[in-house]
């Protein structure tokens, strides 16, 4: 059986209106690049592109960085100095979800994937992650390389 | 709009940054500031954690800027000096001995010896081996048998010798463009054994001793005076006066020649065996000098303690070098002494019986000094300062610290399941900790005794302790002579309790009288006090009375033949009128009576009891 809804008269003019059944919250965010306009201001990150630097920030800040919080970070750099035998992808997923679960209450992973390739010294990390107001997918690609 | 204001000398990061984000919230341009991971939070880091620094950095500064909060020893010497404040340099340990040298049936013996300053003698302390040496030349006359003994200037054949290696600085004054200070780069200066003569020239054996400023009286623009000053990178500098209206400055050509004991301090405290490091020498051949020790060494002292420093620089202040009031007598004293632990001075209108135009001055000394050397530091005290500067028509009378001890019996309860110590073991660690917190709180003039402080701390001292009760007694020494009749009387720091019919409130402890051991105790509901055997018969029906009120125990006619303790006095105990708390008077020194102590443990495994007691 159908269901139909029904409207007080103090309410009815609801019915002509669109329900939102996602939060539309308009995020923003300024450019960590600091690449100014022609006009002289920074550039602004807003809605998805302000949730994926965030996530890119927080994954590449490692332990300690950020002052008074020793824990905050996705620490990912402690897996270059593994050996490439033990890497541990398991692992660096879990380390991923469970600092965006803390710190980025935003979005939610969905899926990791991460590629070791031992001739480059480098890891590519794939994060994929949904945004909660917007359920819009993002994928965020990071490459972690030692720097010396 | 609510409005946000970030203050500058804010210290905590957290309130800093949150001000921060009180400020944006109310700003339209960006929404993601309250998000850890954002970029304008990574900002928003940056900023409160410079502020945050900027913060710290002025609350030190504004620290180091005051005497009573400054950290830095170089900060509250500074401030010390302002306030013409001597800090006290490393003091040299001292001793003092007696020499002689037999030259009996020798040939030829001259009629006078003579050692010249800085004779050296070595002592072994705790397996060092340290070196002392006089500073004065000392001379022996033939006494007519050929034994030899020295004697000072002062013709004392108490010798003084001081710890330490002679050390000396020259310096030649150059042409003067500014005012010239002159570097002492030696943190083990004994700044009190220096020497200062200023040369006429660089090849001149003529030279002008300079004098402490310390000591001057008066200063005129001939003065010749110097002081030594702590400098802020824990060295020394030497200082003259102006050369026009404050002191004379040594003028471009002269040199000068500082010369100084470098000394180890306190280590060399305790040094009883003395031998000289050489032989002496009387035509041609070496004799061996004979050293007595008089006072094993002394006074030995590192640096003046910050703490020190930051609780007397502003009595010294106060005092400007005068001493007028009780604080100006111990301000000087406690600087200039280290010797003493700590001072009590009264005037005499204060004191009973009342003896105007006096100073009476107790001193606490440090455990171990000998009895000369406390003769000599009150010597010394009279001699260098009361002598200069007290109060016309005041003399300054020594009295001896009174010791008033604490009988203390504790009861405790413990939870033998919340330790693995046996009830023995739980007694000694509670007795161990009342006497060690007799030793560490007390034990100085001023020092007042808490029951309740002592309580709550033996509460703390182990889990299984659930709680105590403390029950104590006052006592304090009567001294006796044998077979004749005592008359004194004991001022106790406290009230003594009303008498009662059924506990005595004033007992001694044991001697013997009339051929029977015997105590004193007050007769029950009565504050006469007698003698009486130890059966409880009345040997002596009236030897004196107490006064609850005025806390005083007086004996008359007391006349013991021995006192069973072996002892030169007798204990007597009273029990106070309130025991939460023990104040002593200006020279009494609060101490346990550790043989009268005890703690007693009682065992509570703490389960409820089931049966009522009807």
């Amino acid at each position: 059986m159908a269901i139909s809804k029904a409207f007080s008269i103090e309410d009815g003019n609801l019915a002509g209106r669109t329900l939102v059944t996602a939060r539309d919250m308009k995020y923003s965010d300024i450019d960590l690049t600091f690449t100014p306009k022609p006009s002289g201001d920074l550039y602004k990150k807003t809605d998805a592109a302000d949730v994926k630097q965030s996530v890119k920030n927080l994954l590449l800040t490692n332990y300690t960085e950020k002052p008074f919080r020793m824990k905050f970070g996705g620490n990912l750099s402690d897996f270059l100095f593994e050996l490439d035998t033990d890497f541990d992808i398991d692992l660096l997923g879990e380390q991923i979800i469970q600092a965006v679960d803390t710190y980025e209450p935003r979005a939610q992973v969905t899926r990791v994937d991460a590629n070791l390739y031992s001739d480059r010294n480098e890891v590519v990390v794939t994060v994929e992650f949904q945004i909660l107001s917007t359920s819009e997918l993002v994928v965020l690609n990071l490459t972690l390389t030692r720097l010396r | 709009m609510a409005t946000s204001t970030v203050r500058s000398s804010d210290l905590d990061f957290s309130n800093i940054k949150a001000r921060l984000k009180d400020y944006l919230q109310n700003q339209p341009e960006f929404s993601s500031y309250d998000f850890e991971a954002s970029g304008l939070s990574n900002v928003l880091d940056v900023l409160a954690y410079n502020t945050h620094l900027n913060g710290l950095t002025a609350n030190f500064s504004l620290n180091e800027a005051f005497l009573t909060s400054a950290q830095l020893r170089s900060s509250i010497v500074s401030h010390a000096q302002m306030l013409g404040y001597q800090v006290r340099s490393r003091t040299a340990a001292s001793a003092i001995i007696n020499l002689s040298v037999n030259l009996a049936g020798v040939v030829g013996r001259p009629a006078k010896l003579e050692l010249p300053a800085g004779t050296t003698f070595v002592t072994s302390i705790d397996g060092v081996s340290y070196t002392f040496r006089t500073r004065e030349s000392v001379y022996a006359s033939d006494d007519g048998s050929g034994l030899y003994e020295f004697k000072n200037s002062t013709a004392s054949n108490n010798i003084k010798i001081y710890e330490g290696v002679q050390k000396t600085k020259t310096f030649i004054v150059g042409e003067k463009t500014e005012r010239q200070v002159y570097i002492i780069p030696d943190e083990t200066i004994d700044t009190s054994t220096a020497d200062v003569n200023v040369y006429e020239t660089v090849s001149s054996s003529n030279f002008t001793a300079y004098t402490p400023l310390a000591f001057a009286i008066q200063v005129d623009a001939n003065s010749t005076h110097f002081s030594i000053h702590e400098s802020p990178n824990g060295y020394y500098e030497l200082n003259f006066g102006d050369g026009i209206s404050f002191g004379k400055s040594p003028e471009p050509g002269e040199k000068i020649i500082v010369s100084y004991l470098s000394c180890a301090g306190a280590v060399a405290n305790n040094g009883t065996l003395f031998s000289a490091t050489n032989d002496i020498t009387v035509n041609g051949i070496d004799y061996a000098i004979n050293v007595t020790t008089s006072a094993e060494s002394s006074g030995g002292a590192p640096k003046q303690s910050i703490e020190s420093i930051r609780q007397l620089a502003p009595i010294a202040f106060a005092s400007q070098q005068r001493l007028v009031t009780s604080l100006d007598y111990k301000g000087l004293i406690e600087s200039n002494f280290p010797q003493v632990q700590s001072a009590s001075v009264w005037s005499g209108d204060e004191n009973t019986p009342i003896d105007y135009g006096k100073v009476f001055v107790s001193l606490n000394f440090v455990p171990g000094t000998s009895a000369t050397v406390q003769q000599a530091v009150k010597d010394a005290i009279v001699i260098n300062y009361t002598d200069n500067l007290s109060v016309m028509s005041m003399t300054t009378e020594f009295v001896d610290p009174v010791y008033v001890y604490v009988e203390i019996n504790n009861n405790f309860q413990f939870d033998p399941g919340l330790t693995g110590k046996t009830l023995g073991a739980m007694e000694t660690l509670v007795y161990n900790y009342i006497v060690s917190y007799f030793n560490t709180n007390l034990r100085d003039f001023g020092q007042v005794f808490r029951k309740s402080n002592l309580a709550t701390e033996i509460d703390a001292l182990d889990k299984s302790i659930l709680s105590n009760d403390i029950t104590l007694k006052i006592q304090m020494r009567f001294d006796v002579t044998l077979n004749v009749e005592n008359v004194g009387v004991l001022y106790f720091p406290s009230p003594i309790a009303s008498p009662d019919d059924i506990f005595y409130r004033v007992q001694s402890d044991a001697f013997e009288y009339a051929g029977y051991p015997a105590v004193i105790k007050n007769r029950l509901s009565s504050t006469v006090l007698e003698i009486v055997d130890l059966d409880g018969n009345v040997l002596l029906d009236n030897v004196g009375s107490y006064s609850p009120s005025n806390g005083t125990v007086s004996l008359i006619g007391f006349n013991p033949s021995q006192i069973i303790s072996g002892n030169s006095f007798i204990k007597i105990n009273v029990l106070p009128q309130d025991d939460s708390k023990i104040e002593p008077l200006r020279n009494y020194i609060l101490s346990i009576d550790s043989g009268k102590s005890s703690a007693t443990a009682k065992p509570d495994r703490q389960t409820p009891s089931l049966k009522v007691n009807i």
